[in-house]
């Protein structure tokens, strides 16, 4: 077992390399990256000073960048090496902590990453907790009831939350609750007045208050597999011989599904657990798109929309490495709670 | 009938799949939608269905431009026919005539009216029946064309990846060995990239059409059935029956194909619809954030965009998530139903 996560870990390496090697070398080969970005900022900002009108088109950049000033902005980002050579580079200084100098703020893009990291795990974490508190008493109660008034009624509202993306979800509650309704704000992590705040109380408040749509649209994304999840494997549990067996030994109902039913069914769930973890980066795009919430998500979009490299790869190594992290996370709960998985 | 005669098993599938009631409605309207999305150039265009014109018949919906002098206009460029409807109401007893398709506007034209600037609210009046967006496009004919393009689109991303999956995840499954060991690590760093991000630093780049985009998305989407695929294989090939195939003598290629590949048609058959739904899905998120197809391809994601960026024009964000909800959920319906008939699960209950 221990061997078989410590292949697991060590298997992290080749497997960041691959993903890194693959984007840094796509990123290398881009129209539009940082250096044509600046030399077109450069040209808008002579064209607005008055400056010659000037088609826009590819000798453009030579008129209002010299030579030697190009080749300097090159070597600023290493684009004067051959691409594995300057990954080499980047990759020692990634290995140490150093994510490089976004080209778009000007500042190290791991500060930047580590300002929206905590709005992202608030999401995240708080999303999990809100729905492992619904999953699983409803699954529970699901299964128990089984084909009643309640297991049907409440299987629209599950039903419905499977087969829609969470961000429509979340665009819906936008449109009526935020838009329309108005009961809601309209984005953001907290309110103008958040720095004023006298209590921490009010500023807890307000950061709800603002959290309560997106959160929503969270939940909505993944209670529904959660519950189901939860429901059938309990059913399937109870349908077991060993319930049938501890049933007709006299254990009251309850009893047998506490003691012994609960706790096989737990294991799909537990199976799932990792997955958390690369929640908190990965299905937020959308929703931190849509409430403009300043997380994680949010940075790298933009970061892509705006050709800004050194974050867009700062990025995508968190959630790599989030991600990797949260498979082996869901491993090894899988096997603390069921001792006959044996990994090899 | 006797073109393909189902056996016994199959058609109590099929019968289980129909006593399965929504899921089963679900099928027969999705597929008369899909069906009808194929004639769309009929039901929602600019150009007329047909064209009645001093004696001459036109049909110009899938023909060559017909130009405006032919029709008696003043003008070389194509015919614009609801000016050409006006035009002949006007003129009566000549017995011309000009029948519009039931939404006389196709996806890419800008309604353009004096004076006034979109999005215009619905009306039944200038027939545009769920308004037009911020540039004057019709909502209701970009919706239409919108699913024509997401329905293809994960239709032909299921079949490709399918037909990947299938392939060596059999392979891997029958053969085993150094092959299975070597696509086990390819699949297992392959499914730890945090692919949405990929796919948008893809083609953030690339900036895609059709094709290119189903290609990115395979790159990371052959995964699944791979698996699935090669753990059924593994199942099925450990059974008496491909053993006894073997005693025979069938070789490696017939005990595949006739007696494992048939086997599993029922576990990929109930996953079909989910992939369906998937397609669909990743095809709006990604044109929602603008990395999927370029503009002015109508897709439900732009659609998207726009609405929840014009929450005042109200009819554009509620027509798309109308339908989106609609689709997708009938497509869920479908997939429970299919699910239910191939692998019926008789649960025990307790009194």
């Amino acid at each position: 077992m221990t061997q078989y996560f410590i292949r697991r870990l060590l298997l992290i390496v080749p497997t960041f390399i691959g993903i890194t090697v693959l984007v840094f070398v796509i990123t290398r080969f881009v129209p539009g990256g940082p250096i044509e970005r600046m030399i077109a900022e450069v040209q808008q900002a002579s064209m607005q000073a008055g400056g010659s009108m000037q088609s826009a088109g590819s000798g453009v950049g030579a008129a209002t960048l010299d030579e030697d000033q190009i080749r300097e902005l090159e070597k600023y980002y290493g684009f004067d090496k051959p691409v594995l050579v300057s990954y080499w580079e980047w990759l020692l200084k990634v290995v140490q902590f150093d994510l490089g100098t976004s080209s778009r703020y000007s500042e190290p893009v791991w500060d930047t990453i580590k300002e929206r990291l905590p709005v992202s795990a608030f999401y995240g974490i708080v999303t999990m907790l809100i729905t492992y508190f619904i999953s699983i008493p409803l699954g529970y109660y699901k299964a128990v009831k089984h084909n009643s008034h309640f297991d049907h009624a409440s299987s629209v509202v599950v039903f419905i939350g499977y087969a829609i993306p969470s961000y429509v979800v979340g665009i819906i509650l936008l449109v009526v609750f935020a838009s329309n309704l108005e009961w809601f704000p309209m984005g953001g992590f907290y309110g103008d007045e958040f720095e004023d705040m006298e209590s921490i109380w009010q500023q807890i408040g307000d950061i709800f208050y603002h959290a309560a749509l997106p959160l929503l649209a969270y939940v909505a994304g993944s209670f529904a597999v959660m519950t189901f999840m939860m429901k059938n494997a309990l059913m399937d549990n109870l349908a077991a011989d060993y319930v049938r067996t501890a049933i007709a030994k006299g254990i009251p109902f309850r009893q047998a599904i506490t003691r012994h039913a609960m706790r096989n069914s737990l294991i799909p769930i537990a199976t799932h657990f990792g997955n958390n973890i690369s929640v908190i980066i990965g299905g937020s795009f959308l929703i931190e798109k849509i409430f403009n919430i300043d997380g994680l998500g949010l940075l790298g979009y933009e970061s892509i929309v705006e050709r800004d490299y050194p974050i867009v790869l700062g990025v995508l190594v968190i959630s790599a490495i989030l991600q990797l992290l949260g498979n082996i996370l869901s491993d090894i709960c899988v096997a603390v709670v069921d001792p006959r998985v044996q990994f090899r | 009938m006797a073109l393909f005669t189902l056996n016994p098993l199959t058609r109590k599938k099929v019968n289980r799949f129909k006593s399965i009631r929504r899921g089963y409605y679900s099928f027969i309207i999705f597929t008369v939608l899909v069906l009808l999305s194929c004639v769309a150039e009929m039901l929602v265009n600019s150009r007329a269905l047909v064209v009645h014109y001093n004696g001459e018949w036109f049909f110009p919906t899938y023909g060559a431009v017909i130009p405006g002098k032919k029709l008696g206009l003043d003008y070389d460029y194509e015919t614009n026919y609801r000016d050409l409807e006006a035009k002949f109401e006007q003129e009566k007893d000549t017995g011309n005539f000009v029948i519009l398709p039931p939404i006389p506007y196709n996806a890419f034209e800008n309604d353009l009216r004096d004076g006034e600037y979109p999005p215009f609210p619905p009306s039944l009046e200038t027939r545009h029946y769920l308004g037009t967006d911020t540039i004057g496009r019709d909502v209701a004919a970009r919706l239409i064309y919108g699913f024509r393009t997401a329905i293809f689109f994960s239709l032909i991303l299921l079949f490709v990846s399918y037909l990947i999956g299938v392939s060596i995840g059999a392979a891997m499954g029958y053969f085993g060995g150094l092959f299975d060991l070597l696509f086990q690590r390819i699949i297992e760093i392959w499914s730890n990239i945090p692919f949405l991000y990929v796919i948008m630093i893809v083609s953030s780049i690339m900036i895609p059409n059709f094709f290119t985009l189903i290609a990115i998305i395979l790159v990371f989407g052959w995964i699944q059935m791979t698996w699935y695929m090669r753990t059924v294989t593994y199942k099925e090939k450990a059974r008496e029956y491909v053993m006894a195939a073997k005693a025979l003598g069938a070789s490696n290629k017939r005990v595949i194909f006739n007696h494992i590949l048939p086997n599993t048609v029922s576990i990929i058959v109930t996953f079909i619809p989910f992939s369906i739904a998937n397609g669909i899905i990743a095809l709006t998120s990604l044109d929602y954030l603008g990395f999927g197809l370029p503009p002015p391809t109508p897709s439900w994601g732009e659609l998207l965009s726009q609405g929840s960026n014009n929450l005042e024009s109200l009819w554009i964000v509620s027509s798309v998530i109308v339908a989106m909800t609609v689709v997708l959920v009938m497509v869920t319906f479908i997939g429970e139903a299919i699910r239910e008939a191939f692998d019926p699960k008789k649960h025990t209950t307790y009194e």
